[in-house]
């Protein structure tokens, strides 16, 4: 069509880097179209750059963003739901928690024709309500002028971390509270780490935000954090760096969703291709994730030849024993 | 017709009834007084006749128009008065002009013809110079002045007067008595006027309303009021009236009779229908006694203390006879005794003070 | 009524109108979201239910939040009516020098942000704190920051409402006549004497509606708690609404609800409270007389002058130089100096990033649009309230301390379940615009313009207002030429707290905004959640010179409005 060539010239000459990863969009016969609204809690910056993406891949499609916390964003959709008019086509947050939550609740739609192949098989949701759009893992950080370097996460109950760590806490964080159930379910973690965290005088503050500031500030000196957070400011000159313990980083897929109210499914399900697609995936990559789909490739924070080795999670059991975890974590943690 | 007619009008606070059955009629062009001590409904009353409170009981009517009643009630907005206020409130954010002509804007009246009657209105009362003046920055005097000079701009028919000298000093009070006077000479407006100073009153006002606890007490001439007070308590707010036990001797004959009073007989003023009786109250000022000439019979008293006035002194005196009543009169310059020393007082007027429907209940 | 003439229907009609157009406006801003969430929280779903009443009421955690919250709340709106109070009497009622300067720097703390505040203390008081260090007393690296108690989350209350407090003090201060304590003086009383027996007393109704406000404010704060409290689980009633919100679930929704509605009870309670001590008490003055500076300090005076400013730099300076100084580094943690420092933040907010633009000129409309309404409002609101005594006001009056009290998430919340579908008969929809988030602005902040506006009623003679009535003229008028002139310096006070408040408000417009509605809370909340403190910073203090910008503008026509008005001009 004459129009979408015409405004694919005009965006190609606005776009840089990103438009060198990006091939000519693909041309479908019937384009979806319409207007499509996104709720997610990725990072501003991100957001609208995916969106940017998308539009590009499918010009017909108007996207609005609703971005703010995750749990801003999932109150938000629960008094929708509960008002009847749930506002979002598709969903993008950081932790599969969330999602088994809603899939319970019956407010996601399978898309059982979605190009899960090439992705690691615990990314994605068996029935095919959500899928994982990167790895996101978390690990160790720590300021430039700490006196030890961490290797394991044992090391943080040793003696010389004492009154030095800050972690995000699974009471306000998703992603925290899978840290939460995973570790504990390991026989080689479990609960010791965490009274060992307690005796340690570890602080439970509100996020990865905040443990980062702590860090890079030096008012802590270690921080449980997610790569990408550490890696970015790194990059940006934050005394901070990074270490992936021995044990395994636990991981958070930060899976999108198409609510099942929506009224536009075919946009919802293009949003969804689009993520899962290579071009969704380098794009991931060039923001500076490590994809979900393996076989893109690996940011350039993570040194060549680097196996990171995932914690496994299994999301269902995650999900029964997290009310009970973050009791336990609550009264553990709490004064 | 009356420019102003109060009907048994009634006014109740909780239990405390604050007006009991108040009537009064104010002709076209009267100036009123209503007087009375502290707390005895004067300022209520104004209130109900502006249209601030509601009554219980009884009617008010502006002329021919009922304004207040228990059913009806017509808002202050719409009465057409003027109130000077005893603390003036006066516009603190507007000038002297502004306030002045605040009536006249809410009336639709426009400069020029605006401008025309507020500084003829300053002008009436002396304050030409002042209009751009802020009240902050004026005296008391001035403020009184402005006060009155916003309540006649709009040339109301009636006005009320609260207190207005109660806030000023003495030689301002003379001549804010004089404005007050001159202007009600000139303009001819009604006006209500309240107060618990009885000099104020009796200088100014055709006729006085003198009111205690809620009631009307007596409604009469100045004069009247002094020279022959209705009941004991106006008898003793009037003037400083001595309120003395007397039997009456006599008949009354032209408008006389003869009575014993501590002891001694006096002939004094009575009503012509007064009845011979033991138990009568006779009102004495202190013109109506005086020191004795010499070999005149007089009642032996002891002067307690004198006080200067200027030019003549105010004793005051003990009987012999009566330890607990304390007499006081005039005398003039040099004293002719000193406290301590023994007197004679000749009685050579007084006022029987009719036994009536006693409107002082039992205390 | 018997037939009365036109004139006087008239008025009863405007009377009459006016009354229960208010009473239907503020049902509408404070019971209609209070109603919502009381159905959310006995009947989700439309079946009543008492399960999220009986699992919020059973649980532990629910009575240790409300006792945390109750003491925090209480003891913080202690010390910030010790110091707001201290320094309002001084900058008021002394002759020391500069006051307008002075006032004008110690309001400005309520325009930081509380977790800006909060973030600035924990930084002076942690280990790398450049000030301690400077006088050597910082603490060892891995010693526990006191602020992280109950005792920190108090002072940093009693900081961050102590100007509320000097604001309505202060307007009521310069109500009263040099005459009262000179009068005190002159019988032989010491200045603090006078200021015990005469001063205080008359000065109870902006005192306590400084108090009530405070104690509201702290009660619904969840900025503070958070940063101070959720690393040690410290947990009051917004924080453990926030984590039950973030434990999502089913339900979760009904115990939130009910959650907020014990905190507004708590706070109704603390209202009522005011209503008794205010009662049978005149407090009016009648006076046209000019500003008192009775008290001389004397030899005192430097030295109050220096602690006074000494104080307000701290306060003010402290937190906005932490701002600064994350705002010119190029990533978080990066030492400032000459080297590093960058204007790469500002750049990048001012000029590429289109939606902190957006958020500048929204949050300026919302919030200056809903204080003018605000204190269009609450001027005939106050006047039915104290001088009518209009008993459905006065209840009402209670009610719109709800959507004040509770946590703006939840208040969002009920918006959101209000006005998701679209206005019946006007079939309007207000969601995912701007008008939802007025709306919510216009419910939670009437009360911070209602109570400066009661206490200022409460000062002025009623006979000002008679004596208009007497010239003739009907209420719309009154209240406009009249009553508004004279309430006008409290009306003020309130819409400045008003707009201050607004316009760097997060937790409501977090959920309700859309693009193209984006507000400038929301927009530093993205940045920081985002791990882009610096972009944070860099909004968080243009915003803080915009707002000093525009306080200072103000002293322009300064000269045009009534005396008093502005509490930064004599």
């Amino acid at each position: 069509m004459t129009l979408t060539r015409r405004r694919f010239t005009r965006h190609g000459l606005m776009m840089t880097a990103a438009a060198a990863l990006l091939a000519t969009a693909p041309a479908f016969a019937q384009a979806p179209a319409g207007k499509l609204v996104l709720y997610t809690s990725q990072p501003e910056k991100d957001a609208t750059q995916t969106v940017a993406a998308f539009k590009k891949a499918y010009p017909n499609i108007e996207v609005d963003i609703f971005r703010s916390g995750t749990t801003e964003v999932m109150g938000k959709l629960a008094a929708e739901i509960s008002a009847g008019q749930p506002g979002a086509d598709v969903l993008l947050i950081a932790d599969a928690a969330s999602m088994e939550i809603l899939k319970a609740q019956k407010q996601l739609l399978a898309y059982p024709g979605a190009k899960t192949d090439g992705f690691q098989p615990g990314s994605f949701d068996a029935d095919k309500t959500y899928f994982g759009s990167k790895l996101i893992t978390t690990g160790i950080a720590y300021n430039t002028a700490a006196k030890e370097k961490p290797t394991s996460w044992t090391d943080l109950d040793k003696p010389a971390y004492k009154g030095q760590i800050a972690m995000p806490s699974p009471l306000y964080s998703g992603a925290a509270a899978i840290m939460l159930s995973t570790m504990t379910a390991r026989p080689d973690l479990g609960w010791k780490l965490f009274e060992g965290l307690k005796a340690n005088e570890a602080v439970a503050v509100r996020g990865n935000g905040a443990v980062l500031k702590s860090v890079a500030s030096g008012e802590k000196s270690y921080g449980v954090l997610v790569d990408f957070m550490a890696y970015n400011a790194k990059k940006q000159g934050s005394p901070i760096d990074f270490v992936f313990p021995k044990e395994g980083a636990p991981a958070v897929t930060e899976p999108v969703a198409i609510i099942k109210s929506t009224k536009n499914e075919a946009a919802a399900k293009a949003f969804v291709d689009f993520i899962l697609s290579d071009n969704g995936q380098k794009l991931a990559l060039w923001m500076g994730y490590i994809p979900a789909k393996p076989s893109i490739g690996s940011p350039s924070w993570l040194p060549e030849g680097t196996k990171i080795n995932v914690m496994a999670s299994d999301i269902a059991a995650v999900v029964k024993a997290t009310e009970a975890d973050k009791a336990r974590f609550a009264t553990m943690f709490g004064n | 017709m009356a420019r102003l007619t109060i009907d048994r009008a009634q006014k109740r606070f909780g239990s405390y009834l604050a007006l009991d059955d108040v009537s009064i009629a104010v002709e076209d062009g009267e100036f009123l007084a209503v007087l009375g001590p502290s707390g005895c409904g004067k300022t209520t009353l104004l209130r109900q006749i502006a249209g601030f409170d509601k009554l219980d009981g009884g009617r008010i009517s502006i002329g021919d128009r009922l304004v207040s009643s228990a059913q009806t009630h017509i808002p202050p907005e719409h009465r057409k008065l003027g109130i000077v206020f005893q603390s003036y409130a006066l516009w603190p954010h507007m000038t002297v002009a502004e306030n002045v002509a605040y009536g006249l804007t809410v009336a639709g009246v426009r400069d020029p013809e605006r401008g025309k009657r507020v500084a003829a209105a300053l002008d009436l009362v002396g304050l030409n110079g002042f209009s751009e003046r802020r009240p902050g920055l004026l005296s008391g005097g001035q403020r009184q002045r402005v006060a009155l000079a916003r309540c006649l701009v709009t040339e109301p028919s009636l006005v009320l007067l609260d207190e207005p000298l109660a806030n000023l000093d003495v030689h301002l009070r003379a001549s804010m008595e004089e404005e007050f006077s001159r202007f009600h000479e000139r303009t001819g407006t009604t006006m209500v006027y309240i107060t618990h100073d009885q000099a104020e009153a009796m200088a100014l006002a055709d006729r006085i309303a003198v009111m205690d606890r809620g009631r009307l007490l007596q409604l009469a001439t100045p004069s009247l009021l002094y020279r022959e007070p209705a009941n004991v308590t106006v008898a003793g707010f009037i003037g400083e009236g001595m309120v003395l036990p007397a039997t009456i001797l006599s008949a009354p004959q032209a408008g006389r009779c003869k009575v014993s009073v501590l002891g001694v007989e006096a002939v004094v003023r009575c009503r012509s229908d007064q009845a011979v009786n033991g138990q009568a109250k006779l009102c004495l000022r202190a013109r109506d006694i005086g020191i004795t000439t010499a070999g005149e019979n007089g009642l032996p008293a002891t002067v307690e203390r004198l006080s200067y006035q200027g030019g003549f002194f105010r004793m005051e005196a003990r009987p012999a006879n009566s330890q607990n009543i304390v007499l006081h009169l005039d005398a003039a310059e040099p004293a002719p005794a000193q406290a301590g020393e023994a007197i004679r007082i000749a009685i050579t007027d007084g006022w029987v003070i009719p036994e009536s429907v006693s409107l002082d209940k039992a205390a | 009524m018997s037939l009365a003439d036109p004139a006087t229907l008239r008025t009863r009609v405007e009377e009459t109108g006016l009354l229960w157009g208010l009473v239907g406006l503020v049902a509408l801003l404070s019971l209609l979201p209070i109603g919502r969430l009381i159905v959310e929280g006995l009947a989700p779903g439309g079946q009543l239910s008492a399960t999220a009443l009986g699992k919020v009421m059973a649980s532990p955690t629910t009575w240790t939040a409300t006792w945390n919250s109750l003491t925090t709340a209480i003891a913080g709106t202690i010390l910030a009516t010790l110091i707001g109070g201290t320094v309002a009497l001084l900058a008021t009622l002394t002759d020391i020098r500069a006051r307008n300067a002075f006032t004008f720097c110690f309001v400005l703390p309520l325009m930081i942000a509380p977790q800006v505040t909060a973030l600035a203390w924990l930084q002076l008081f942690g280990p790398s704190s450049t000030l301690l260090k400077l006088i050597g007393m910082a603490p060892p690296l891995g010693s526990r920051n006191p602020l992280y108690s109950r005792e920190g989350i108090i002072l940093l209350l009693g900081l961050q409402y102590a100007p509320l407090v000097f604001l309505t003090l202060r307007a009521g201060l310069r109500a009263l006549p040099k005459e009262l304590i000179e009068a005190g003086l002159a019988a032989g009383a010491s200045p603090l004497t006078v200021l015990r027996t005469v001063v205080l007393p008359l000065m109870t109704p902006p005192l306590v509606a400084g108090i009530a406000l405070c104690f509201v404010s702290s009660l619904g704060n969840f900025g503070i708690p958070a940063f101070l409290g959720i690393p040690g689980n410290f947990l009051v009633l917004p924080t453990l609404i926030y984590q039950r919100l973030s434990g999502l679930g089913p339900g979760v929704l009904s115990e939130v609800a009910i959650l907020s509605l014990l905190i507004g009870v708590i706070a109704m309670a603390g209202i009522l409270l005011q209503d008794l001590m205010l009662r049978r008490r005149d407090f009016r003055i009648t006076t046209t007389s000019s500003a008192a500076r009775p008290f001389e300090l004397g030899r005192w005076r430097r030295p109050v002058e220096i602690g006074l400013w000494a104080f307000a730099i701290l306060v003010l300076a402290m937190p906005f130089l932490g701002l600064l100084s994350t705002s010119l580094i190029p990533a978080f943690g990066v030492p400032l100096n000459a080297k590093t420092a960058t204007l790469a933040n500002y750049a990048y907010v001012l000029f590429e990033h289109a939606a902190s633009k957006r958020a500048f000129v929204n949050s300026f409309l919302m919030s200056a649009g809903a204080a003018t309404l605000i204190v269009l409002i609450c001027v005939p609101l106050g006047y039915f309230i104290v001088w009518k005594k209009s008993r459905a006001l006065r209840l009402l009056n209670l009610a719109a301390e709800l959507p004040y009290a509770m946590p703006g998430v939840v208040l969002a919340i009920a918006a959101i379940l209000l006005f998701l579908k679209p206005l019946p008969v006007l079939n309007v929809s207000l969601y995912n615009t701007i008008w939802i988030i007025v709306f919510a602005y216009l419910a939670r902040f009437l009360v911070l313009g209602l109570r400066p506006v009661i206490s200022g009623y409460l000062q002025i003679d009623r006979t000002l207002e008679e004596a208009a009535q007497i010239a003739g003229a009907g209420l719309p008028r009154r209240l406009v030429t009249i009553i508004f002139p004279l309430v006008a310096p409290a009306a003020v006070a309130g819409a400045l707290l008003v707009f201050l408040t607004a316009f760097n408000e997060l937790t409501v417009s977090a959920l309700l905004w859309s693009s193209g509605a984006e507000t400038l809370g929301v927009v530093v909340f993205s940045f920081e959640q985002g791990g882009d403190s610096t972009y944070a910073s860099a909004l968080a203090a243009i915003t803080v010179l915009v707002t000093v910008g525009l306080m200072a503008s103000t002293t322009l026509f300064a000269q045009k409005l009534p005396q008093g008005v502005l509490p930064w001009r004599d």
